[in-house]
């Protein structure tokens, strides 16, 4: 029966919250956000294309070499012919064309070079012009060949460049900070929930009926389903848009996120819940809420900071311990596993560790809230703790 | 029979109930009395498990009440509470499948209790909406959803109005009929009177009277006249000898014979002015309060 009476809490919290308009709203304002952080990503990651006006006769060829150069470069080039100078100069300064070649001699921009561009236009220029002079200087086609076709210098980077593995702690990042928001609100909802029901007495009402256990097993597990509900909504929506507005070039690494954030927040709001249950039912007052939140409050944005510290460095010392503790695991675990510095074993120890912190708090969570909820005033934990009543 | 024994209850340095004991027989109704800080929401906090005594204990039907048995009581704090923006018929469906009822019948349940209370038409208003009348009727709703087999209200009239009261007290009459074990508490003691073939007095966390009421009156041993007299100079009766004023109305008092006769009075009160109304009474329940708690 008592199985029945956390279930019949639990939807209580779920249905009640779920049909309130400012959560509603709240959800649709993330939804909105996230998927303009999408679209403008999306937009930055595509900066590698231009537009270079063309005037003068001279102009047409070497643009035809600009573009296929740029091409091996991977930076697209769209070629727009101009019948005048001022007709380039005016698409110049307006922004259509990123850059005018007049006569092939000269480079209009309008105030800052965009260097990519320009880098490739002076390149195929020299190259054009060098072979100009060979060929004055009587060598045959196969000489100039052997003198100009040298091959490009190596480039030797001591950290290689990893587009993937960038992307993916981009999206680990953004994994990071939904886990913190998702993880904060919603265990001040527990918090909060266990005020009003103190606050507006109908804890009596329902301690009548059941037990302090029941009714904060009811409550935490309600919250967290709506929370994970709202999360995975989250990660739906947010990928969609990924997709739709083609922003990631290895969509694995996001789905690896969102499958693993939401086993992660599962594992930290479970642990953090029943911290939050007792800061609420501790005060007589919604105001009174946030005081004894602050202690809460600090260890989850130091575990932020963690976070954001481990997804850039994933394999220090310091991501490796806090992705292990319970408070900050939450935080720094699922960057270390999307960006495969830490193990499939690693990530399972780290789960089992909050598992077993969870276990440990909960009866001790659970003792404070039974015998602090009824108690009028402001109430100090180790009060509570030898106060005779039981559950 | 609901069955209260021995119970104790201290609070650091309070004693707030001490070996309390009192019954209350299937079908009937039973006021509890006592000055503010008595002990009363202790005892019926206890009663309901809400809160655990030092000693004693609970019994109903003979056995100790258990959490399942307390599931099937119905309760009414003194501190109003229910959920603020929850709207009324899913609170009281929420608070029938708490107490165990099915889906559909927590759910007729609750349009009953709606109806029964005429709040109705109220049914999908938000409980902070709701005035505080039909609050208290909501309140009210919700400790019978369940169909309790056991009511224990705590200040039930508190906050209502002549016509509220009416309602609660037919709806409390017709549990009582229907072999419910009803017991409140009040300060409206003339309600009580009306209401309560019983009461229990409680005084600094002890009982100090309990019983039928009308033994109560007939136990008391003072003797008083309620006595009208119009157009009389104010406070007449206060220089009779052998008489106390007792509880002074607006055109006469309540007076308590101590030494005097009846007829000493009706003398008295003639030579005032026009008698409107004589009585010789047996002491009210307040009265009776008074003695008891020393006031």
């Amino acid at each position: 029966m008592s199985g029945g009476v956390v279930r019949i809490v639990a939807r209580r919290e779920f249905v009640e919250r779920i049909r309130d308009k400012g959560f509603l709203i709240s959800t649709g304002i993330t939804l909105l956000i996230l998927v303009v952080f999408v679209g403008a990503g999306a937009l930055l990651a595509g900066g590698t294309s231009f537009d270079l006006g063309l005037v003068g006769p001279g102009s047409e060829p070497i643009g035809e070499r600009i573009a296929s150069r740029a091409g091996d470069l991977d930076i697209e080039v769209t070629l727009r012919p101009f019948d005048s100078i001022a007709d380039a100069e005016r698409a110049v300064r307006e922004g259509d064309v990123d850059a005018a070649l007049v006569d092939g001699e000269t480079i209009v921009v309008r105030a800052d070079p965009p260097a990519d561009l320009v880098g490739v236009i002076q390149a195929v220029s020299a190259r054009e012009r060098s072979e100009g002079a060979l060929v004055s200087a009587g060598l045959t086609p196969e000489e100039i060949e052997a003198a100009l076709e040298q091959p490009v210098l190596p480039v030797t980077a001591l950290e290689p460049l990893d587009r993937r593995r960038r992307e993916y702690a981009a999206v680990g990042f953004v994994g990071v900070l939904a886990l913190y928001g998702q993880l904060f609100a919603y265990g001040y909802w527990v918090a909060s929930g266990v005020v009003e029901e103190k606050s507006s007495r109908v804890v009596e009402v329902l301690l009548a009926t059941v037990r302090p256990s029941q009714l904060l097993r009811g409550k935490i597990l309600g919250i967290g389903v709506l929370g994970l509900c709202q999360l995975a909504l989250i990660g739906v929506v947010g990928f969609t848009a990924t997709q739709v507005l083609g922003a990631l070039r290895f969509p694995g690494g996001a789905l690896g996120v969102i499958g693993i954030v939401l086993l992660w927040f599962v594992l930290g709001y479970f642990f953090y819940a029943g911290l939050f249950a007792v800061a609420g039912a501790i005060v007589p007052r919604q105001e009174d809420l946030q005081s004894t939140m602050t202690p809460l409050s600090i260890v989850i944005i130091v575990s932020l900071f963690l976070g954001i510290e481990g997804n850039r460095n994933p394999d220090s010392t310091l991501a490796i311990v806090t992705s292990l503790l319970p408070p900050s695991a939450p935080l720094v675990m699922p960057s270390r596993l999307v960006l495969g510095e830490a193990s499939v074993l690693e990530g399972l120890l780290s789960a089992l560790i909050s598992v077993g912190a969870t276990l440990a708090l909960v009866p001790v969570a659970t003792r404070i809230y039974s015998r602090a909820v009824l108690q009028p005033g402001k109430i100090r934990i180790r009060q509570v703790l030898r106060s005779p009543r039981g559950d | 029979m609901l069955e209260l024994l021995g119970l104790t209850r201290r609070f650091r340095d309070i004693v707030a109930l001490d070996d309390v004991s009192f019954s209350v027989a299937p079908g009937e109704m039973v006021g509890f009395v006592g000055p503010n800080g008595a002990g009363k929401t202790t005892a019926m906090r206890i009663a309901l498990g809400v809160l655990q005594a030092d000693a004693g204990e609970v019994r109903w039907r003979g056995r100790p009440v258990d959490a399942e048995t307390r599931r099937r009581f119905g309760y009414m704090p003194e501190e109003r509470g229910l959920y603020p923006k929850m709207r009324v018929l899913d609170h009281l469906v929420y608070l029938a499948r708490l107490h165990g009822l099915d889906r559909e019948d927590a759910r007729a349940q609750a349009v009953r209790g709606t109806e029964i209370l005429g709040v109705a038409d109220r049914s999908s208003a938000r409980i902070e909406t709701l005035s505080l009348g039909n609050q208290q009727r909501v309140q009210l709703a919700a400790a019978l959803v369940h169909r309790p087999e056991v009511l224990v209200l705590d200040e039930p009239f508190s906050g209502l109005d002549p016509v509220g009261v009416d309602v609660l007290s037919g709806v409390l009459r017709e549990q009582a009929s229907a072999g419910v074990p009803v017991v409140f508490s009040s300060h409206q003691l003339d309600l009580v009177e009306r209401l309560c073939e019983s009461v229990v007095l409680i005084h600094r966390g002890r009982i100090v009277a309990s019983g039928r009421v009308a033994d109560l009156r007939e136990a008391d041993p003072r003797r008083l006249v309620r006595v009208e007299v119009a157009g009389a100079a104010s406070a007449w009766y206060e220089r009779l000898p052998g008489v106390r004023v007792v509880d002074p109305l607006p055109e006469g008092a309540v007076l308590e014979l101590d030494g005097a006769q009846p007829a000493d009075v009706l003398d008295a009160a003639r030579a005032a002015g026009e008698v409107r109304s004589f009585n010789v009474v047996r002491p009210s329940l307040t009265e009776i309060f008074r003695r008891a708690v020393g006031a």
